[in-house]
């Protein structure tokens, strides 16, 4: 199917920012904001929606590594999470995604955003295996050592169902959905030794590691495989 | 290579996109891995463990 060239151009502004990111996890901390298309940065009107997309992951470098974040890259935090609210019908990852995005927020710039209620966590309980892995995936944002939320707890519960889901992702050549999984894996107790995640991280890397979304799990999961936060 | 006004009519859209399809994406279709691949991951590390084990075998016929 076509893409309409509107989510081409949002796909590929993304896909910069996580670039970016990316970067900023590989090289120890220089800020994350990716190279946008110029002509968008004029205009006003492309980077929030970017952002909004990334989510948390926008400043996973300053989360991760301490560093301070500039006072540009909160304004542009704070006006995606401003200009995208979830709405009331909104996808349960729809919502989650703008509660990591918050709760950022707070993290980096204390009292420059309201605390929010967490949004219900209870369609993942019922979820199987498969669908666990997939939510999670689109929720690695909030894969974060001593972060505690509904998603991270249900997370923890279920190890052997997460680790099955990375390796069901892998054999279909998911990149992305196994790149998210290896991060939650990575700040989980109780996966299974026998998954080779080390290994797996590495032929995930390898085989979709062009894919900028896909290098900016798996440098943050190997971020979190070694050290706690900063 | 598109206009300038191209560009920026593209821009002005994107002020009213709807994210949400980019958030809450459906699964991808599957494309199981091929034995260049399985390769590829021996050489990756050979501790790949569960990554590395057979596929379930087939029922066979009759």
């Amino acid at each position: 199917m076509e893409q309409s060239g509107t989510s081409t151009l949002l796909k590929g502004a993304v896909q910069d920012l996580a670039a970016g990111v990316a970067s900023a996890l590989r090289s120890g901390g220089h800020g994350p904001a990716g190279d946008l298309p110029s002509a968008a940065f004029a205009a006003d009107g492309l980077a929030p929606a970017a952002v909004r997309v990334l989510g948390a992951d926008y400043v996973l470098p300053h989360v991760l590594l301490g560093t301070r974040p500039d006072p540009a890259e909160l304004a542009l935090l704070r006006r995606a999470v401003e200009t995208y609210p979830p709405r009331a019908d909104a996808a349960p990852t729809v919502a989650w995604s703008h509660w990591a995005m918050t709760r950022a927020l707070r993290r980096l710039a204390p009292g420059e955003a309201v605390p929010a209620p967490e949004p219900a966590a209870d369609w993942l309980d019922t979820a199987d295996w498969r669908t666990l892995t997939h939510q999670l995936a689109i929720l690695a944002p909030l894969a974060l050592p001593g972060e505690d939320s509904a998603v991270g707890r249900a997370a923890r519960h279920r190890p052997v169902d997460v680790a099955r889901g990375f390796v069901r992702a892998v054999r279909r050549r998911d990149w992305a959905q196994a790149a998210g999984a290896a991060r939650w894996l990575t700040v989980l107790d109780g996966v299974p030794d026998t998954l080779g995640l080390d290994t797996g991280l590495d032929f995930v890397e390898l085989m979709g590691g062009g894919d900028p979304l896909v290098d900016l799990q798996v440098r943050a999961a190997r971020h979190l495989r070694v050290g706690a936060l900063v | 290579m598109p206009s300038k006004e191209t560009v920026m009519e593209e821009v002005a859209r994107i002020q009213d996109i709807d994210v949400d399809a980019a958030l809450d994406p459906a699964e991808a279709e599957g494309v199981y891995r091929d034995s260049r691949q399985c390769a590829a991951l021996a050489l990756a590390g050979g501790q790949g463990g569960v990554l590395l084990s057979p596929p379930t075998p087939r029922p066979k016929k009759g």
